[in-house]
C-alpha cells in the first residue's frame, strides 16, 4: 500500500531520517518531487541540519496522526501540543521558520509565524529592534515622522 | 525572557513572504508600531498589494474571496477597513419596529417579509437572506437572499435590495457590472450602535453620502428623524425605475470623491425625493440576535425551531436575563414583558431537576403525544411511534406573567392550565408542553453545527 511506503530524507549536515510517505508528503515540496519522479532516495533535504528536521518531522507526524484521529477532542490537545512544541529558543524557532517556508508545510509555517507575531505584540519599536536584532536607520525626527503618518493609515 | 542574540537568523533576513506571513497575525496598530522600527520596514508594510492583501486573507481569506472584491482592483487597505466593520454583520438578525401604517402600503396587501434575517459571506459580497419555514410541513427552512452589499472597485459600499427575493441565483453571479439589468433598488445600510441595523432604500442623485456608506450614529435624534422620513415619505407609483436611470444612479454613487454637502441639505433633498412618490422600498430596522445558540452554562438559550399548536414549523428564541431566568418568544414577537404579548414559556430560575424523576414525572412526560412534521410518506397526523428520546432534565415553566395568588380559591385550575415543562433530551435538544393539554412541541437547532439548509 502506498500508505505505508517509506522515504528516507537526508539532513543538510548527512544524517538519515526514515519516514513513512504519508507523513513525508506533508511537506509540499517533498511531495512534488516525489510525484515528479525526481527525487532521489534518500531525499536530500538541503539547509535544513538534522536538529531541525527531526522536529519538522516530530511535526508532521503528529499532525498525520490526528488527522486520522477524527475526535473532536483531539483539536484542543493538538492546539495544546502545537504551543509546546513552538517552546524553543528564538534560533530554533526562525530555523523552523525557514524550513517550513522552504519545505512548503503551510500548517507549521503559520504555527511558528504566529509565534513571533506574539513576540512583536506589547513592544515598543525599541525592544523589537532588540528581539530581532533590527538596525534602526532612523533620525529621531524621520521616527517621529513616520509614527505620525502611520496613525493616519492604521487608525 | 531574554532572547539569545544570533545575528544569522534576524528578522530581516527572512524572505519577504514570510516576513508577510508574520505580520499577517498583527493588528494594524501592531503593524504601525513594527513599521517604526527600520526604514524598509517602512516601504513593507505601506505596502497594499503585500500587507494589507495579507491581513484580508487572514481574517477573511476562509470565508470569502479577497481578491474578488471591488472587481479585483480595490485597494486592500479600505477593504481590511470595511470588512472589519460588516464582519459583525455576519449572523442572526429580526426584524424589529412597525411597517409603514400608511394607505398605500395597507393597500398593497404584501404579506410582511419574515421577522429572521441571516447575513453570510459570498464570493465577494456580504448577503442578508430572509429565513422562513418551508410551509411542506417538515423541519425544512427556506433561504431567500433579498440583500446584497459590496464594494466598488473604489472602496464605495454598493448595496442592493431584491424586494422580489427572487434573485437566489443572481446573487451566485453577482458583480458589480450586472446590476443594472434587473428590478433591484439601491440601499444604504446604517448602524446604530453595534447591533441595529437600518436598510433603506437610497434615493440617488444627490442624496446621501458617507465615506463608507456607514453613517454611524448613536444619538437617537438621529433615530427619530430617520423613522420620520421612514412614513413620511408618500408611497406613490410602484413603476421600476428605467435601467438607463439606474446605472446613472450606480455610475454616481459608485464614483463619488467628495460628500454632497451638509447633512441638513441631504435630508431636505432627500424628503423631496421621497415626496415625489418614487420610494420602492419600506426602510427596515434588525436587531442583532445575539445570542444564538446554546452554551454548556445556558443549554437552551438561542434560535430554535418546532412544530408549534398549529402544526406549522415557527421559529423560536429563547434567552436567559441575568437574574437566571429564561424567556422563550416567537421570533418576531415584542421582547418584553410590558408589550402585552405572552411568552411562549418562561421561568424565573433556569434550576434543571435531576434524575432519578419521580413517578408522576414520568407518567407525565410517557403519556404525552409529541407533535411532528407531518410526513408525506407517513400520512399519520402528527403522530409517529417514535422511541421517546431519553429525558436527561426536567424543568418547570409557565405560559403566562400573571401572578399567581395560591391562596385564592379557584386558583388550581389557572395554575394548572399555564404550569408546563421542559424536557431536555441528551441530544441537546429539548421538548416544551404544559400541564392544560397533552402534547409536546420538540424544538431543534435552527443551525446545527453553523449550518442553517441540511
Amino acid at each position: 500500500m502506498a500508505t505505508s511506503r517509506k522515504v528516507t530524507l537526508l539532513s543538510s549536515d548527512g544524517e538519515s531520517f526514515e519516514v513513512e510517505q504519508s507523513v513525508a508528503v506533508e511537506s509540499i515540496t517533498i511531495k512534488d518531487s516525489i510525484e515528479e519522479g525526481s527525487a532521489g532516495n534518500p531525499i536530500p533535504v538541503p539547509k535544513v541540519n538534522s536538529k531541525i528536521l527531526a522536529k519538522v518531522i516530530e511535526y508532521c507526524k503528529k499532525h498525520v496522526e490526528s488527522a486520522k484521529a477524527e475526535d473532536r477532542v483531539d483539536d484542543e490537545d493538538l492546539v495544546a501540543w502545537d504551543a509546546d512544541f513552538v517552546k524553543v529558543d528564538q534560533a530554533t524557532l526562525f530555523d523552523l521558520i525557514r524550513a517550513a517556508n522552504f519545505l512548503n508545510i503551510k500548517s507549521l509555517l503559520d504555527l511558528t509565524c504566529q509565534t513571533v507575531a506574539d513576540m512583536i505584540k506589547g513592544k515598543t519599536p525599541e525592544e523589537k529592534r532588540k528581539t530581532f536584532t533590527i538596525r534602526n536607520d532612523f533620525t529621531p525626527e524621520e521616527e517621529e515622522e513616520v509614527r505620525r503618518e502611520n496613525q493616519w493609515a492604521f487608525e | 525572557m531574554e532572547p539569545d542574540f544570533v545575528p544569522t537568523t534576524s528578522f530581516v533576513d527572512f524572505p519577504e513572504d514570510v516576513q508577510l506571513c508574520i505580520l499577517s497575525f498583527l493588528t494594524p496598530p501592531e503593524i504601525a508600531n513594527f513599521s517604526c522600527t527600520s526604514k524598509r520596514f517602512v516601504a513593507l508594510c505601506r505596502s497594499d498589494a503585500k500587507l494589507w492583501h495579507a491581513l484580508c486573507d487572514r481574517r477573511w481569506g476562509s470565508k470569502t474571496q479577497i481578491r474578488k472584491w471591488g472587481d479585483g482592483k480595490i485597494c486592500y487597505r479600505l477593504l481590511y477597513k470595511t470588512l472589519s466593520e460588516w464582519e459583525s454583520l455576519i449572523g442572526f438578525w429580526r426584524r424589529s419596529g412597525q411597517r409603514s401604517t400608511s394607505a398605500a402600503a395597507a393597500a398593497s396587501a404584501a404579506p410582511p417579509p419574515p421577522p429572521l434575517v441571516v447575513f453570510d459571506w459570498g464570493p465577494s459580497f456580504v448577503a442578508g437572506s430572509r429565513v422562513s419555514p418551508s410551509q411542506d410541513g417538515t423541519y425544512g427552512v427556506v433561504k431567500s437572499p433579498f440583500l446584497w452589499m459590496s464594494l466598488s472597485p473604489g472602496g464605495e459600499p454598493v448595496n442592493f435590495v431584491d424586494p422580489d427575493g427572487k434573485g437566489g441565483e443572481f446573487g451566485a453571479n453577482y458583480s458589480v457590472d450586472s446590476i443594472g439589468k434587473t428590478d433591484l433598488i439601491p440601499v444604504d445600510v446604517n448602524f446604530m450602535g453595534c447591533t441595529h441595523l437600518v436598510v433603506e432604500e437610497n434615493m440617488g442623485l444627490g442624496g446621501n453620502s458617507h465615506r463608507n456608506g456607514f453613517r454611524r450614529s448613536s444619538s437617537s435624534a438621529n433615530l427619530c428623524s430617520d423613522e420620520e422620513e421612514a412614513s413620511g415619505g408618500e408611497n406613490g407609483t410602484f413603476g421600476s425605475l428605467p435601467d438607463r436611470y439606474m446605472s446613472e444612479m450606480y455610475q454616481h454613487f459608485a464614483n463619488r470623491t467628495s460628500p454632497g454637502g451638509s447633512s441638513a441639505s441631504r435630508r431636505q433633498k432627500k424628503r423631496e425625493k421621497e415626496r415625489q412618490g418614487k420610494r420602492r422600498w419600506e426602510p427596515e430596522h434588525f436587531v442583532k440576535i445575539v445570542d444564538c445558540s446554546p452554551t454548556p452554562s445556558r443549554p437552551l438559550q438561542g434560535l430554535w425551531k418546532g412544530i408549534g399548536d398549529c402544526t406549522k414549523l415557527e421559529f423560536y428564541l429563547v434567552t436567559y436575563d441575568e437574574i437566571g431566568g429564561i424567556a422563550c418568544r416567537r421570533v418576531g414577537e415584542p421582547a418584553d414583558r410590558f408589550s402585552g404579548c405572552a411568552p411562549v414559556f418562561w421561568t424565573s430560575k433556569a434550576t434543571f431537576i435531576e434524575p432519578p424523576f419521580s413517578q408522576e414525572e414520568m407518567i407525565m412526560y410517557d403519556s404525552r403525544m409529541h407533535l411532528h412534521p407531518i410526513d408525506e410518506e407517513n400520512s399519520m397526523f402528527g403522530e409517529l411511534p417514535m422511541e421517546n428520546e431519553p429525558v436527561t432534565h426536567i424543568l418547570y415553566i409557565n405560559s403566562s406573567y400573571d401572578l399567581l395568588i395560591p391562596d385564592l380559591a379557584g386558583t388550581t385550575a389557572t395554575d394548572r392550565h399555564n404550569e408546563g415543562r421542559i424536557w431536555q433530551y441528551r441530544d441537546g435538544t429539548f421538548g416544551y408542553g404544559f400541564l392544560r393539554d397533552n402534547f409536546i412541541i420538540d424544538l431543534k437547532h435552527i443551525a446545527p453545527n453553523g449550518c442553517l439548509l441540511h
